[in-house]
């Protein structure tokens, strides 16, 4: 499979030459919104999507899988996987469908994506893998465990997808039809609205007080770290003017839908942001399975400096949100067992807040750069218009708002009776929040084929790459995150 | 476009010297967001998170 190929957003849902009814974007936030709405049924005391399969951390497999609530207990563990998957399938065969891709092999290909994605999952929760207090290695019985947190998991998705796509390169092109980390990612994030909402809830003016900070993240993405990378690129490696742009978007910015977006409005050859964005999804892999553990080691005492750090670092939206949710995990398991316990959600809160500020202004940059473009650079009479503002905005992050907005709202809006019912809920549709990061991470594996990539020709735009990212986007998003996050800690748990 | 011909293109890319506009576009930016960042800065001093 071609990670070139496969990196990009619009490349292979399609099987026919006429463009899908709607967008992969808005699917993302009519699917994110369903599963929403389903699981606030709750607050009328009919629980719909509480079959959901979860999982706890293990040393004996039969107790590891269980059900979202214990209304669906009966169903067991399996019955509640095999719900799982059934049900996603159908949703997801559907979103394929409006796609006009071809739905017997999406199916397929999803089958496979999602049994060896959830079996990586369930293996990263055993306890010698997972288990992390002095009390849990006791309770599982075990004398040593890596200490990785049920969310380690994530770690072992993502191990697997490049497995498949480096040593069976013909599998993963057979399941390429399911390998849609950008969908995935982006349902999960419109769910993460309503359940930061509720972690917000409890504390507003700390809330408040994030997403004032998030600007400061907005103008180094866009202001310091794109000039930066674009003159890096340009000087330092003589790359022309078509090439630098989208890099250094890719790099600076978003990843993928930045370097799509700035290559379409600079009127660019498809073929550069698409190679651009294989190179962001390789190195994503690389920070994800390396800065969540140095956050916990160096910056486990300001939890939401390391939360702010990751998603200014890790350059796409999926490995950015689920990088936050593993340095969560490590952040909060080595607080505890320094006796300190947070509660969960804030870190990775924080990591999702900067990274939608940053989402939410790639229409507005790349509309910039098109009007530069085509009025000075290449004058064209195919002139930057607003409306493309519009258009390339990331339609998920109104779902992401909308969540965020209603479950804020229903956590304090209504009256106490039902307000209480409301972390339940929440809690149920964060549930399918955690199947589609797992989908998430095991897709981003998958389209990480080195081999293939260097094979292509990509060793310069890495040098920009690792240059930029190792030797100035990873300090200074340090610097700033600290200078803007530090001295904040998340409230403590109970 | 193959992929052989991506390795070949930017291996013999003629160089494209930095035009004024893209000076602008470069100092511009740093300068705005340097600025912004030390008020931002200066903000979140007087302004501390709130619990």
């Amino acid at each position: 499979m071609s990670a070139i190929e496969t990196a990009s957003p619009r490349a292979s849902w399609s099987a026919t030459e006429t463009p899908p009814r709607i967008s992969e974007d808005w699917l993302s936030v009519i699917i994110g919104l369903v599963i929403f709405v389903l699981a606030l049924a709750v607050l009328a005391n009919v629980d719909l999507i509480g079959w959901a399969v979860t999982t706890s951390v293990w040393n004996n497999l039969g107790q590891a899988l269980g059900t979202a609530s214990k209304t669906y207990a009966p169903l067991g563990g399996a019955g509640a996987l095999l719900a799982t998957y059934v049900a996603l399938l159908a949703v997801l065969s559907a979103a394929a469908m409006a796609l006009k891709a071809d739905v017997r092999k999406f199916a397929l290909a999803f089958t496979a994506v999602f049994w060896i994605a959830y079996a990586s999952w369930v293996v990263g929760s055993y306890a010698s893998f997972a288990a992390v207090t002095p009390a849990e290695l006791q309770r599982f019985g075990v004398a040593w465990s890596l200490r990785l947190t049920n969310e380690g998991g994530f770690i072992f998705a993502l191990l697997a997808g490049l497995i498949i796509a480096n040593v069976f390169p013909r599998f993963a092109e057979t399941i390429k039809e399911a390998v849609r980390p950008e969908l995935y990612i982006k349902i999960a994030i419109v769910i993460l609205g309503g359940f930061f909402a509720v972690t917000a809830a409890g504390k507003l003016n700390l809330a408040s007080s994030l997403l004032l900070r998030g600007v400061a993240a907005i103008i180094e993405a866009y202001l310091i770290y794109w000039a930066v990378v674009y003159f890096v690129a340009r000087k330092w490696f003589g790359f022309n003017r078509e090439w630098a742009a989208p890099l250094a978007s890719g790099i600076s910015i978003c990843g993928v839908s930045a370097a799509i977006a700035t290559g379409a409005a600079i009127r660019a050859r498809p073929i550069i942001p698409v190679l651009v964005s294989s190179l962001v999804v390789i190195f994503a892999v690389v920070e994800v399975l390396i800065l969540p553990f140095l956050a916990q080691t160096f910056l486990w005492q300001e939890p939401l400096v390391a939360g702010a750090w990751i998603g200014l670092a890790v350059k796409t939206d999926g490995a950015a949100v689920a990088g936050g949710g593993i340095t969560e995990s490590l952040i909060l398991a080595k607080s505890a067992a320094e006796g300190v316990t947070y509660q969960p959600g804030w870190i990775l809160g924080t990591t999702a807040t900067v990274k939608v500020f940053i989402d939410i202004f790639i229409g507005i940059w790349a509309f910039v750069l098109g009007y530069i473009w085509t009025n000075h650079i290449n004058v064209t009479s195919d002139k930057a218009k607003i409306v493309e503002i519009w258009q390339r905005f990331p339609k998920f992050i109104l779902g992401f708002v909308l969540t965020f907005l209603v479950g804020l709202y229903l956590a304090l809006g209504t009256p106490a009776d039902v307000a209480s019912k409301v972390p339940v809920a929440i809690g149920e549709a964060n549930t399918f929040r955690v199947i589609f990061f797992i989908l998430t991470f095991f897709s981003i594996g998958v389209l990480s084929n080195f081999k293939k990539l260097w094979q292509e020709g990509i060793g310069k735009l890495a040098a920009v790459y690792v240059i930029s990212l190792f030797g100035f986007v990873i300090w200074v998003g340090l610097i700033i995150s600290w200078l803007f996050f530090s001295g904040i800690k998340p409230p403590l748990a109970g | 476009m193959s992929q052989p011909d991506i390795r070949t293109e930017l291996q013999r890319a003629a160089p494209e010297p930095l035009l004024p506009i893209e000076k602008k576009l470069i100092g511009f930016s740093l300068g705005i967001g340097l600025v912004l960042l030390v008020v931002l800065a200066v903000v979140n001093y007087f302004v501390p998170a709130t619990f």
